[in-house]
């Protein structure tokens, strides 16, 4: 088939790749956009733990492994709106102490920006999103605009557990939260049924097919759906991209030239497409001549802590899937004494439905049969539940790399290697023995902590100072291949404690005006 | 029917069932969507599993969750992994299984009968509850003795989460389950017939 040509490229049709596509298209480039899974409309977000399943990946299964194997599929997308169409919403900011890690303890990495280099992005886009919160309660929040919406409701299990809280003179705060308290530039306000994890057919949670999604479309945006991107076409020389080549869903294989590649498929398909672009200067894939390319994956450890409150209906089928209020008294780095280090988040009062992974059922996963339905029955009425986040240090021998498994196009398939750091250990260690101390004092007939869990993809694609010692510069632009740029968490050098989807739009909104800033010097390379 | 004819009508199929949350099963040589307490009760036939991998799912189904055989457990992960794996609504779709769904499947369940055969001298179906419990409990902690002579099996902690995942999903993550919990469903969209 002949190739065809745009102005820019994308791959992956998620968060940022919606972002980038729309901010690009509105300015008169032409976009096309290129996403392995389906094409997903709102009306497909069937309210279902079940059907959700359809929005996890779905692709080629990536291979997991090391001492704390992470959970690839659940935590990543599946076609348009990509992990961002099942993602929950919950949108605090990086604070500054995460973007000087290394200069102020000596462990991790820096950024090669500061807090206040994206604080103008994370303002401009919670205006442009809609983010409900309360900043003044948030003691912890950096300098920033107040949210433009007023805080979500609050339901029992949150009251309860804030209680907890209150008594150890910890202080709690609505979570803010990409979910919209009121109507909002045409977008309803949220009803509380807690389907977040489904996907929000509604639209008052932010994922891209309400947001950047159709903006993209009205200005032009070509969206593929079932095109799976198998690696890059090198041009002229080493230093150049000439575009994408993919195979559709009857497996013919394409190539998509543009003048800008943007690469936005995930923390883990970004570096499995670099890593399989192999050409003359690509010798160990493209942008790689750091050898960094899938290094520092990086995930947020996960401490679940669950209370009884036999006197009370916790409500915990209502509100919303991400959290009701939140808690950052242990972000500092070295707040939690002893072996940790890292920052630690609450969330508190996450919606639970009786299925999935973060469902009633799993929070005891060794029940079964008779016991397993007793505490179904007390449980959905009487159980409380809050998740502490641990930030994962950056690790080099945490990566995203090539197995011998064979994919579409014979591409090499990838396996993510992950184990904590002790430090991180360390931090979710404290976190469950504090979690209790909460949950005692807040009146729980009984409570216990999972088994350690992670969650986010960061890193493997990190951004830096130098081409020695990061893959792309502060705008996510290649220190190798100048008119590529790569877009998402994966570029972040630290995790901090903090979801990073608030992040990830402010670092590719600063990106994406770069781009149109300086759109020649991109185009010309 | 060409290729291309015979994926699109599987992509028609499944975007129906989908929008109305049913199955397709085969009865009697007909093609019907079903959910799958339907099929099972009329006798549906099994795409991918045996008749002997059948009984055992059965059995182990409504060990784990009391009331998954008669939602129709077996029906609803054979016809899961009838589909491609990408429009699979199993749990196993979240724990990184490299290998084909169906033989995470059929392997697991194998190893559990052998594992039986191992320690009790009897498959997986004829032991008592008595003897099944602390067998099933077992699974959790790793696996257990004859476990790994069947080829390709699962890790028996991994075989223990899906299947219990999946029963579940189909005993109280539907809206019939939300009833018998007494808690309200209230979904934006409904997932129609309740299954």
């Amino acid at each position: 088939m002949a190739d065809s040509k745009a102005d820019v490229v994308i791959v992956g049709a998620g968060a940022a790749g919606n972002l980038y596509a729309a901010k690009l298209s509105a300015a008169g480039k032409s976009v096309v956009v290129l996403d392995a899974g389906p094409a997903w409309k709102t009306d497909d977000l069937v309210s279902s733990l079940i059907w959700s399943r359809r929005l996890r990946w779905g692709g080629p299964a990536v291979e997991s492994t090391g001492g704390h194997p992470f959970g690839v599929g659940f935590n990543s997308g599946w076609g348009f709106g990509g992990a961002a169409l099942h993602h929950y919403g919950t949108w605090p900011r990086l604070m500054p102490s995460d973007f000087t890690m290394k200069s102020d303890h000596g462990k991790g990495l820096d950024w090669p920006i500061s807090y206040n280099d994206l604080r103008p992005f994370y303002d401009r886009i919670q205006e442009e999103v809609g983010v409900s919160g309360d900043a003044k309660a948030e003691v912890w929040r950096p300098q920033g605009a107040d949210y433009p919406l007023p805080p979500l409701e609050q339901f029992a299990q949150s009251r309860l557990i804030a209680k907890g809280f209150a008594a150890l003179g910890m202080k709690t705060a609505p979570s803010p939260m990409a979910i919209l308290s009121r109507e909002y530039k045409g977008r309803p306000a949220c009803i509380y049924d807690g389907w977040c994890d489904a996907g929000c057919p509604i639209g008052a949670l932010a994922n891209p097919l309400v947001t950047y999604h159709p903006v993209a479309l009205k200005h032009g945006a070509r969206f593929n759906a079932h095109a799976y991107a198998t690696r890059l076409i090198q041009g002229k020389s080493a230093s150049q991209v000439a575009g994408v080549e993919f195979i559709d869903a009857q497996g013919e294989t394409h190539r998509q030239l543009g003048d800008v590649v943007i690469l936005a498929a995930s923390t883990v398909f970004n570096p499995t497409l670099l890593l399989n672009s192999r050409g003359p200067g690509w010798e160990r894939g493209a942008a790689n001549r750091s050898g960094l390319v899938g290094h520092y994956f990086m995930t947020h450890s996960i401490a679940a802590l669950y209370g009884f409150f036999d006197k009370h209906e916790t409500e915990n089928y209502l509100g919303v899937t991400g959290a009701q209020q939140t808690n950052q008294d242990h972000y500092g780095k070295s707040s939690l004494g002893g072996a940790a280090f890292g920052s630690l988040q609450w969330q508190i009062a996450p919606t639970m439905k009786p299925n999935d992974l973060l469902g009633v059922a799993m929070s005891r996963a060794d029940l079964f049969g008779k016991p397993l339905q007793d505490f179904m029955n007390r449980a959905v009425h009487h159980l409380a539940v809050m998740f502490g986040f641990g930030e994962g240090l950056p690790v080099h021998s945490n990566r995203v790399e090539l197995t011998s498994r064979k994919g579409p196009g014979g591409t090499s398939l990838p396996r993510v290697v992950h184990q904590f750091a002790p430090a991180s250990v360390g931090v979710w260690e404290q976190a469950a023995k504090l979690g209790l101390r909460v949950m005692a004092a807040a009146g729980a007939a009984d409570s216990w902590p999972g088994p350690m869990a992670s969650a986010h993809m960061m890193g493997g694609t990190i951004m830096g100072k130098d081409g020695a010692t990061s893959v792309t510069d502060s705008f996510g632009r290649s220190h190798d291949i100048a008119n590529l740029v790569i877009a998402g968490p994966g570029l972040f050098p630290t995790a901090g404690a903090m979801n990073p989807n608030f992040t990830n739009h402010a670092v590719s909104l600063r990106s994406v005006e770069h781009i149109l800033d300086h759109w020649e010097d991109y185009r010309a390379a | 029917m060409d290729a291309q004819g015979y994926i699109d009508q599987r992509r028609r199929t499944f975007l129906q069932s989908a929008a109305i949350g049913l199955f397709a099963f085969s009865v009697s040589g007909c093609d019907a969507l079903m959910s799958p307490e339907q099929a099972r009760e009329s006798g549906a036939d099994f795409a991918v599993l045996s008749p002997g991998l059948v009984a055992i799912l059965d059995v182990l189904g409504d060990a784990l969750v009391p009331g998954a055989k008669a939602a129709g457990l077996a029906h609803y992960i054979d016809a899961n992994l009838a589909r491609d794996a990408g429009e699979s609504l199993l749990m196993v779709r979240y724990l990184d299984v490299t290998t084909p769904q169906a033989q995470f499947y059929m392997a697991g369940l194998a190893a559990l009968d052998s594992h039986c055969r191992t320690k009790n001298g009897k498959p997986f179906i004829q032991q008592s509850e008595a003897e099944a419990t602390p067998i099933i409990a077992s699974l959790l902690k790793g696996n257990p003795a004859g476990w790994d002579s069947i080829a390709n099996a699962p890790p028996a902690p991994l075989f223990y989460l899906a299947v219990r995942g999946d029963a579940v999903d189909i005993v109280y993550g539907t809206m019939a389950g939300f009833e018998a919990l007494d808690i309200p469903y209230a979904g934006h969209i409904d997932p129609k017939p309740a299954y």
